[in-house]
């Protein structure tokens, strides 16, 4: 992580066009992609919940959308920041990328208002499965909205010739992609290890009296 | 209230350098407290334990009577 931080805050060059404010783009796309491929974790967890009925996917499922919700508030953070520096607002209610991920982090957000409105069991296990596998139709849906929206203010970088930047901006990129996914994906495992721990303890508690 | 482009970005950073110190403090904090039920479960099973094995002799005793 100190590695990607010191190429994208030193070593990669300035762009022509945005200066020093296009640097964001090495957290920002990256933060976004993992919050994306979170959310995707967390409806193939819940897949597998609803397909074979083992629990173990449900605290799964459960810990990748906390995750991918977690990612997704920095992406919404970092985004609104780079507006502030690119376009001079902090928010842009045209731009049809910006608002389909407010409206996937909302959906993703409402998930946890269903889970802990039901009680514990099965029936919660399913109902957040279902849930949480709505919501991945809306991410290939945001992620394609910067290739379908007409407005243009948002930039696309990839595009069908490739990534529209040098060669030392793209390795950059794929360093801080690489370093963010690394931290998404320990932590998921920290946070999955406490929460199966606090569940092992809580049921020796009750065998014990 | 204007901001310069380098304290932006600086933002944009720090925000997720905090974001991520928020959620270790957390896990860190719910670790700690995990050990300290641990601990008190572990207690719990110690003090049984004399308890189960002072049965047993007696056990011996009525079945032998």
């Amino acid at each position: 992580m100190g590695l990607a931080i010191v190429l994208a805050l030193i070593v990669a060059p300035e762009d022509a066009d945005q200066g020093i404010s296009q640097r964001i783009f090495y957290i920002h796309v990256p933060i976004a992609l993992t919050a994306y491929f979170c959310f995707g974790l967390g409806a193939w967890k819940a897949l597998l919940l609803l397909w074979r009925g083992d629990e173990r996917y449900d605290l799964e499922s459960y810990v990748a959308i906390h995750q991918g919700t977690i990612f997704g508030a920095l992406t919404l953070i970092t985004g609104s920041i780079w507006a502030r520096a690119s376009w001079d607002v902090w928010w842009t209610w045209s731009s049809n990328q910006l608002v389909l991920f407010l409206v996937l982090f909302l959906f993703y957000c409402a998930y946890f208002m269903l889970r802990f409105s039901l009680e514990d069991g099965p029936r919660r296990a399913r109902s957040s499965a279902v849930y949480a596998l709505f919501g991945v139709v809306l991410i290939p849906v945001s992620f394609l909205a910067i290739r379908l929206a007409e407005d243009f203010i948002h930039p696309t970088v990839f595009t069908r010739e490739g990534p529209q930047m040098t060669g030392t901006m793209f390795v950059t990129f794929c360093v801080v992609w690489a370093a963010v996914t690394l931290l998404a994906y320990v932590l998921y495992r920290v946070e999955l290890a406490g929460k199966r721990l606090d569940a092992d303890l809580r049921e020796l508690r009750e065998a014990l009296g | 209230m204007s901001w310069s482009q380098a304290e932006l970005v600086a933002a944009a950073y720090g925000v997720v350098f905090v974001f991520v110190l928020v959620y270790v403090a957390i896990i860190a904090a719910k670790l700690v407290r995990l050990q300290r039920e641990t601990a008190e479960l572990l207690e719990l099973a110690r003090g049984r334990k004399p308890a189960a094995s002072e049965r047993v002799p007696s056990l011996e005793a009525h079945e032998e009577a």
